[in-house]
């Protein structure tokens, strides 16, 4: 499951990895999941006082689609370090409109290797990585240090 | 607004017990799966994780945020205590450190704290600020190992 970053040169990219298209039921499966009932994750009437026309994914739900993507490629127990900046919103895709909604809804994880290095013993990889939706607008970018 | 008199602030610390079924069910919300059988077994099995290197179900990379969740009131409890306004609220930034692993059954305490509050003048609407507000946890085993720092920035718009 995990790749050989010995054969990855600095500048290289990683495997990517996309995931299904976010629905309401993932963002209120992720908020019983994590314990975070911010109303904007799951209540319209809620975002409407804030001018907002709907509920929007959490941040952190899309950074554990990152956490999926990372863990696809380095061991869960060699993470070092994973640092993420968030950048944009992401909205569900409407059932009722789903072709034309799954595009903003679908997020593709991608990075690759800026460093390598020695630190505390082991060699350790750092790779950059940004979330971006379908239609190119980036969710999050940072990065994760791992032992390799 | 942020009340910057928090800058500094520590929380009570919390004492949570990492449960195996909110690992899984962790692990199948970040995957987007209906079902334990769909997700990596290091999340479910014990056998499969200790396979694997652990020495129990291990926590996926961004579990211990919903600690905080779980204890001292939860995020309104936390945005209540920093005067934040929860419809403004943002997600900045998130960052962790991994100094050990965290499995199902280890006892973890976390402190945290209020490290920076600072303001940052909008690129599109001078004279208007966002406000930025700095949350530092260190998390400690049943042993007392410190096994991750945790950094949440979150952003009033």
């Amino acid at each position: 499951m995990t790749i050989k970053f010995a054969e990855l040169n600095i500048g290289e990219a990683i495997p990517s990895y996309t995931a299904n298209p976010i629905t309401r039921t993932d963002l209120v499966r992720y908020a019983g999941a994590s314990g975070d009932f911010n109303p904007l994750h799951h209540d319209n009437t809620f975002v409407e006082v804030f001018g907002m026309k709907r509920v929007i994914a959490h941040g952190m739900l899309i950074m554990g689609i990152a956490g999926e993507a990372v863990t696809a490629l380095v061991d869960n127990k060699n993470l070092r370090k994973f640092s993420v900046r968030f950048a944009g919103m992401t909205e569900p895709a409407d059932f009722n409109d789903f072709e034309n909604t799954k595009k903003r809804a679908t997020i593709t994880v991608s990075g690759k290797v800026v460093n390598k290095f020695e630190e505390n013993g082991e060699k350790r990889v750092k790779c950059d990585i940004v979330a971006k939706d379908a239609l190119g607008s980036t969710k999050l970018s940072g990065f994760f240090i791992a032992a390799v | 607004m942020a009340d910057k008199s928090k800058l500094g602030m520590e929380f009570p610390p919390y004492v949570i017990e990492v449960e195996k079924a909110k690992i899984a069910e962790f692990a199948m919300a970040v995957s987007q799966k209906n079902d334990k059988e769909q997700i990596n077994p290091i999340y479910a099995k014990s056998e499969a994780a200790k396979k694997a290197g652990y020495s129990g179900i291990p926590v996926p990379p961004t579990f211990p945020t919903s600690f905080m969740f779980w204890t001292g009131g939860g995020l309104m409890g936390i945005v209540n205590s920093l005067g934040i306004n929860l419809g403004r609220l943002l997600h900045g930034e998130e960052e962790y450190e991994y100094f050990g692993e965290v499995c199902a059954g280890d006892v973890i305490t976390g402190k945290m704290k209020v490290a920076k509050m600072f303001d940052k003048e909008k690129k599109d609407k001078p004279g208007k600020f966002m406000e930025f507000t700095l949350l530092e946890t260190e998390m400690r085993n049943q042993r007392g190992e410190l096994v991750i720092k945790a950094r949440t920035t979150l952003v009033e718009r």
